[in-house]
């Protein structure tokens, strides 16, 4: 197992936002978490990345406990993640986004040399935005980018960190539908040419029944099921809570 | 230093409450524009400073104290209302420095135009005649006006919690912080909440300096030294928190009363030490909202 | 169990001819930027264009604004009361002096370990809290060292009258030169403001430096991305007060006693003013800020008290329509007109 979660739990006061999740990841699989509204599915992904710290349960990350690693920690140890709303560096270049991401792995407190002389980041970046499909738009400053492409962006950033694992939470949220058709491929084709392990968050079922390895549902803080997509789509349970009652 | 009587122990500690009742009025209308509009008001001392004017232009005009107060407030209030129409509400859509930069310039327009009109020297509000002199308590001698402040604090607070927490409007304010789901459904009419909650946190900060105006001499920069003062109640008492800045409020006027009686070279510093042992044993201030930091 | 994850990307040939060449220019670096090399020629010949002592000033608060700068506009931290490390700086330059009889370089660098420290200590306090608690916070303290300056430590500091009988101001390496003379103690100012400024813009292009405009841009991301963003927020503190305490030194020199006004809140204040005014967003729009607000404070003094309320109202007005300062508007004119053509 590569990535799991036993018992772990996310209280706020009395809302009880994730409550008892058993998560397991095994490397290179595309797992997605799908769950209705409020069923705890970003909170879940804030506890593998380290945003939020567990109330309860344990996080194991290739055997060491990571519950209560902060967000960089676990970002540096190879688990980097996008967001729900994206969250890119505005005013920087599109260029400079990704090559800040790339240098996270290399340097921070460096304060002698020009940060362009660092050769190797700056390769890694522009092969990055080549793979995101961005980089022709390399000097655009990041703001002025479509929502599509700041998605694009992020996921960029997120693997310009090197990661072993990469959490995806809802990247084709606000996109069109021909735009989440070509994400979905993006992400399917990233996820075996690199032979990365994704999570994906998502809503779109049509995304997440096509490129899934195996899916998780969440109702609740709880976990309802789990299995491959056919598995899944046949459990009634499921149908009921959360596609509605039928396919 | 240690041949002291508890009669001037109880008498400081009346003192350090009135001055204590003064900083939870300040540090409740910081903390009620902090709260709905996650402004900052730099200004705050400003307004204490007009508040302080303010009484001191009405009983010149009316001799009448009370009048004096209740209009030195409205006034100002007003003064409040004024600028954070014109000036505040265009920048609440930008980055959140720029309505605090807007306090500070504003800090630093008003008490010049202070001086221009009133000059440097510092301007007596005589005590109401009804509230001069001392009671009695046992040996305790009780001065009537540090007792007024203290009523009169009390009686604000209550007012301020039922409004907020019983009456529509104030329920509708409580509502409506900046960043809340209700600010985005109602758009326009929100505008006028935000406008009326800024002139109620800046009416205390007003009342503050007007009931202050007996027992110091008001001049025109004794704004900011106040601000700086509200900051650290604050700080120590943590910012979210209405109960909060009662209690930092409340243990800086004991700590200023009882420093200057000690030690009063150092009764300036004192608070700023007590605001950095809290930062180093408690530092989300003593009611301070975990996350809020 | 650790896994290898293969980054190696197999690209097409014409893709590969454009990676190589956008490789070459991304890898092209000078050794400071122009705008530095041009305000360091104009502040060369600055004394013969206006008054020496207004001059020396401006160099001194340039410098104050560019390390306050790269707290605030570079790495979007509020201080409040960075007069702090200008006054303690001031202070800790003149006591070397006054008590020890050290050379002036020697004060120099007393002056920036001594305010690295004091920063240091405000950081481990509040460098962890959101903007406001912060602003905050550092103004209380640089106005509880200027109550300590003030009154109780009034035997060492000089209280109201400032720090005084400092012993006569000259070098003596590498070569004498007197200080108490305008033109020699404007240029010892330039070297060393000079030094700090290309300092300060190399640290700034730095990876670090990077990561701190990262953490300006959206600490979030910034952490999610692995960083440890309050270690760098910290870092950038030291290194903002310790400059503005190198600035603060410099003001002793150039006064001859340590001023209580350089811990009093409206220093603080000015500084956060001339920042904006030129621009926080530029590297050196603060020191073009600086000129440009000695230069009228200069003038207009002179035909009025009301000093005080024109800057407010300037303030204001900046605050409301030109947020990005003189040197950042007409930056972003430049770019507009340019990709206009």
């Amino acid at each position: 197992m590569q990535l799991e979660t036993n018992g772990v739990c996310k209280y706020f006061g009395g809302l009880k936002a994730v409550d008892g999740v058993d998560f397991s990841l095994s490397s290179g699989q595309l797992k997605s978490i799908i769950g209705p509204n409020g069923a705890g599915k970003t909170t879940f992904f804030n506890l593998l990345s380290g945003f939020y710290l567990p109330t309860k349960g344990t996080i194991r990350f290739e055997g060491k406990d990571i519950s209560r690693k902060s967000m960089d920690q676990v970002s540096q140890l190879g688990i980097t993640k996008t967001f729900q709303i994206t969250q890119i560096f505005p005013r920087l270049t599109v260029f400079e986004n990704v090559r800040i991401a790339a240098q996270s792995r290399k340097t921070a407190f460096n304060f002698w040399r020009r940060a362009g002389h660092f050769h190797d980041v700056n390769e890694k970046a522009l092969e990055i935005l080549d793979l995101v499909t961005l980089l022709d738009s390399r000097e655009r400053i990041a703001s002025n980018l479509s929502h599509g492409e700041k998605r694009y962006l992020e996921i960029g950033m997120a693997l310009a960190a090197e990661p072993k694992v990469l959490l995806l939470d809802e990247p084709t949220a606000g996109m069109s539908p021909a735009e989440t058709v070509e994400a979905t491929h993006l992400i399917r084709d990233i996820a075996d040419r690199l032979d990365l392990t994704i999570v994906l968050v998502e809503h779109d079922m049509s995304v997440v029944m096509e490129i899934s390895d195996d899916i998780l549902v969440l109702h609740e803080g709880k976990v309802l099921a789990e299995g491959n997509p056919k598995t899944i789509s046949d459990n009634e349970e499921v149908q009921r809570v959360y596609l509605g009652g039928g396919k | 230093m240690f041949d002291l009587s508890w009669e001037i122990v109880a008498m400081q500690m009346i003192f350090g409450l009135a001055l204590g009742c003064v900083y939870v009025l300040m540090a409740g209308g910081l903390s009620i524009i902090f709260g709905l509009l996650d402004v900052v008001n730099f200004a705050h001392g400003t307004f204490y400073m007009l508040g302080a004017y303010a009484i001191f232009v009405a009983v010149s005009l009316c001799g009448n104290f009370w009048l004096g107060l209740v209009s030195a407030v409205v006034i100002v209030a007003l003064v409040g209302g004024v600028i954070e129409w014109l000036l505040l509400k265009p920048l609440y859509k930008r980055d959140p420095l720029y309505p605090l930069l807007l306090t500070f310039g504003v800090s630093i327009c008003i008490p010049d135009i202070i001086k221009i009109c009133f000059g440097l020297i510092g301007k007596v509000v005589p005590y109401p005649s009804g509230l001069m002199g001392a009671y009695m308590w046992g040996p305790v001698m009780i001065p009537k006006y540090r007792l007024f402040i203290i009523v009169l604090t009390l009686v604000v607070l209550i007012s301020l919690w039922l409004f907020l927490n019983k009456s529509n409007l104030g329920m509708i304010i409580r509502a409506s912080t900046r960043d809340s789901l209700m600010t985005q459904v109602l758009g326009i009419n929100v505008s006028r909440i935000w406008t009326i909650g800024f002139m109620i946190g800046i009416g205390l900060a007003a009342l503050a300096g007007a009931v202050a105006a007996p027992m110091v001499a008001s001049i025109p920069d004794m704004g900011v030294e106040m601000t700086i003062e509200c900051f650290v109640v604050v700080v120590i008492g943590g910012l979210g928190s209405l109960g909060g800045a009662i209690i930092g409020g409340l243990l800086i006027g004991q700590v200023i009363s009882f420093v200057a009686l000690f030690a009063p070279s150092w009764s300036n510093v004192a608070i700023f030490m007590v605001m950095a042992i809290i930062l180093i044993i408690r530092p989300r201030g003593l009611f301070g909202e975990e996350g809020r930091l | 169990m650790e896994k290898k994850v293969d980054y190696s990307l197999r690209v097409e040939m014409t893709k590969m001819e454009k990676l190589t060449d956008i490789k070459r220019e991304k890898g092209k670096v000078g050794f400071v930027d122009k705008s530095v090399w041009i305000t360091l020629l104009i502040l060369l010949v600055l004394p013969f264009l206006i008054s020496k002592p207004l001059a020396t000033e401006i160099l001194i608060y340039g410098l104050f604004a560019l390390a306050f700068n790269q707290l605030l506009g570079h790495t979007g931290v509020l201080s409040f009361g960075h007069a702090a490390y200008f006054g303690v700086g001031a202070y800790a330059g003149g006591m070397a002096l006054r008590y020890f009889h050290v050379s002036v370089w020697t004060s120099l660098v007393v002056a920036m370990v001594v305010t690295a420290l004091v920063a240091a200590c405000i950081g481990v306090l509040a460098i962890k809290k959101k903007g406001v608690y912060f602003a905050m916070i550092s103004l209380a303290f640089a106005q509880m060292f200027y109550f300590m300056a003030l009154s109780p430590f009034r035997k060492w500091t000089g209280g109201e009258d400032g720090l005084k009988f400092i012993p006569i101001l000259k070098l003596e390496f590498p070569f004498h030169v007197d200080l108490t003379s305008a033109l020699p103690l404007y240029y010892f100012t330039y070297f060393v403001v000079g030094l700090a400024i290309i300092a300060l813009w190399r640290i700034l292009d730095s990876p670090f430096g990077r990561v701190l405009k990262a953490i300006r841009e959206n600490e979030v991301r910034t952490q999610a991305s692995g960083f440890n963003v309050t270690r760098a927020k910290f870092l950038s503190l030291v290194i903002s007060g310790s400059f503005s305490g190198l600035a603060g030194a410099l003001f002793t020199v150039y006064l001859g006693y340590g001023s209580l006004m350089t811990l009093f809140w409206m220093t603080s204040g000015s500084i956060l003013m001339m920042t904006l005014l030129g621009g926080m967003h530029t590297f050196i729009g603060p020191v073009v800020g600086v000129g440009v607000f000695m230069y009228l404070q200069n003038t207009i003094s002179v035909y009025t008290d009301r000093w005080q309320l024109f800057v407010g109202a300037l303030f204001v007005a900046l605050v409301l329509f030109f947020p990005d300062g003189l040197v950042g508007t007409i930056k972003m004119k430049y770019r507009e007109r340019k990709s206009r053509a």
